[in-house]
């Protein structure tokens, strides 16, 4: 059994479902994200397991143990906060004592744990101040230091960098994940920032209206999407059309892009439209022969390292994304025709 | 480009208003100093012998021990109930909500001769005689309006994830009230106290309907007293009450910064 098991969590609230019937299993020492849209229950799915919110149905796990009926105080969780929920009447030492104090830790034993934890967060010195003395990512870190420092038996994170500025969102996100290798502690990450899933999740749980759409590696959701919403979700997709010209059972088929034929591994029945995504860094220019699809540049846009070109083809938009040290921009004008072209490995059949 | 007002004339009107709120506290101040035995403006001389006259008058010393005694228990009760009133307000919906949060608020609409008439014949009706007691349940009536406004105030806005947090590392609910909220909505909660305090102890038209003749506070004993006579013994007990007034406004002022207290949050 895993060491944190959602069996069948249920949340209701006003009679909608928020959650319905949720099932995820965590490894211990696995930092698993919670991503999706507003509103699709990640949050209210941290809460629940932090005992915020009580359960309307199944059960929450933690090491063997259910949890779900435990009030907060008693569920040996750390958490940290959207909005750091730093203790404002207390120097950052009390803060992160806090916990510690509450579990009649003695005094000397405090002391060492909370100066180590602080410079863990790389905040030594601060012992003294302020929370409002103190930077977002400052608080940020103390926020963390003050979870951890219980050695809580689960780390749960609430979009904890949401409120920090794009540069140092970076920075806090490489600090936590080193923090969280370091300390080997099971960690759920919510986000709606599938970048930020991607970079740091061992697992990513892809979260739509209430369900689970895939649990996967950061790889396997980009590249190996299980449902509709996972493919329009992560990343970004142009939604292509093609003709099957040719297929029988045991051989491949062959589709048809307004006229661009490419021969796919998988089996789809003869004379149907099949639909496929395919992600924009996946499109090449094609300026040496006539394969590809017959194009028209219709905008580029540099964009540093590469350069997104806006297609159209039958009133079509395709996106593509090239990298400008793979082909430089200036070789094509706007206006002009060209072939787009791709590998057949690259199209995501579309789920319905 | 709007003309702004010169510096000198903005200053000069500040000035006056300052006047005109002062003057009549100056006046009571200097006129207790004067060695005439009647209240004159400008004091004749300069003589502290009227406030020592306040020991011969035990029955002052003893309002001003009762109106103290009064006042802080009103302001002790008022604000113990005024707090926990402005938290389920703030935080729970409940059925009735808006009628209590109006009727908690109604004091300040009703003029207060009106309630206490209304005092005295519902403590007449249900049998409860003139006592401290009696006056105190009808102070706290009208006191918990002005602690359910501060209290109010530094609630709203109040990040209750801080309480969650708390919760998160171990702390039961009532570790959390009075180690995370008291703390941090302390403020409010004091300048309360201390404006219950001074309300209950300068209220006069609620007092004199319940007085008798062994319960009279120090505003109903000036009162009466000043219907017989006039000597500066008025004037020398009402300057005590205002230095023991500016004296609990200095208090907030140190303690909390009287600005804080008003602009009320965080």
């Amino acid at each position: 059994m895993s060491y944190l098991c959602l069996e069948n969590v249920v949340k209701t609230f006003n009679k909608t479902e928020v959650v319905k019937k949720m099932n995820l299993e965590i490894e211990k020492g696995e930092l698993v994200s919670f991503l999706g849209p507003s509103g699709c229950g990640k949050t209210t799915t941290l809460n629940m397991i932090a005992g915020f919110l009580e359960v309307d149905g199944g059960k929450i796990v933690v090491d063997g143990k259910p949890v779900h009926l435990l009030p907060p105080n008693k569920r040996e969780m750390g958490m940290v906060f959207q909005n750091y929920a730093l203790f404002p009447h207390m120097t950052v030492f009390d803060n992160v004592a806090y916990g510690l104090k509450l579990r009649k830790v003695s005094k000397a034993e405090i002391n060492q744990r909370v100066l180590e934890a602080l410079e863990m967060v790389r905040l030594s010195g601060y012992e003294k101040r302020y929370p409002k003395e103190l930077s977002g990512g400052q608080q940020q870190r103390v926020s963390l230091a003050r979870a951890l420092v219980i050695k809580p038996k689960v780390l749960l994170l609430d979009e904890p960098l949401s409120n920090l500025d794009a540069k140092l969102r970076q920075e806090m996100r490489e600090e936590i994940v080193g923090i969280q290798k370091k300390v080997g502690i099971t960690t759920i990450f919510v986000t709606h920032d599938q970048e930020e899933a991607l970079a740091i999740s061992d697992r990513v749980a892809v979260m739509y209206e209430g369900r689970i759409e895939q649990v996967d590696t950061p790889a396997a959701i980009y590249n190996h999407p299980q449902t509709d919403f996972v493919s329009r979700f992560i990343g970004e997709v142009n939604h292509i059309q093609a003709e099957v010209m040719e297929s029988n059972d045991d051989q491949p088929c062959k589709v048809s892009f307004d006229g661009y034929q490419q021969v796919l591994s998988h089996h789809v029945p003869k004379g149907v439209l099949s639909e496929f995504y395919l992600r924009p860094e996946k499109i090449q220019i094609n300026l040496e022969n006539n394969q590809g699809l017959k194009v028209l540049v219709e905008r580029k846009m540099f964009l540093g390292s590469k350069t997104r070109y806006i297609f159209l083809n039958n009133n079509q938009y395709l996106f593509a994304d090239i990298s400008n040290t793979v082909f430089n921009p200036d070789q094509i004008k706007e206006g002009q025709e060209v072939l787009a072209v791709w590998n057949p490995e690259d199209l995501l059949p579309v789920k319905k | 480009m709007r003309k702004k007002l010169p510096k000198f004339s903005l200053h000069f009107f500040c000035l006056l208003v300052y006047i005109f709120l002062a003057a009549p506290i100056v006046v009571v101040l200097l006129s207790s100093l004067t060695t005439t035995d009647y209240i004159v403006f400008p004091p004749k001389g300069i003589t502290f012998k009227w406030y020592a006259e306040l020991v011969n008058h035990p029955e002052f010393m003893q309002s001003f021990t009762l109106s103290i005694i009064v006042a802080f228990g009103t302001s002790i009760i008022a604000t113990i109930i005024g707090t926990m009133a402005s938290i389920a307000v703030v935080r729970y919906e409940f059925k009735g909500k808006s009628v209590i949060t109006q009727l908690v608020g109604s004091p300040l609409l009703i003029p207060s001769v009106v309630f206490g008439v209304a005092l005295l014949q519902f403590y007449s009706w249900i049998g409860i005689a003139a006592s401290p007691i009696a006056l105190v349940i009808g102070h706290i009536i009208l006191t918990i309006p002005f602690v359910m406004r501060l209290v109010v105030a530094s609630l709203v806005g109040f990040d209750r994830s801080i309480e969650q947090a708390a919760m998160n590392l171990g702390a039961g609910s009532l570790r959390v009230f009075f180690q995370i909220t008291l703390p941090i909505i302390k403020s409010g909660v004091i300048a309360g106290a201390i404006f219950a305090f001074i309300t209950s102890f300068d209220d006069l038209t609620v007092a004199l309907f319940i007085v008798s003749t062994d319960v009279v506070t120090l505003p109903v004993r000036i009162y009466t007293y000043m219907q017989y006579q006039y000597d500066p013994i008025i004037t020398s007990i009402s300057s005590i009450m205002i230095l023991l007034t500016v004296v609990l406004m200095v208090v907030i002022e140190r303690v909390l910064g009287v600005g804080k207290v008003f602009a009320s949050k965080n």
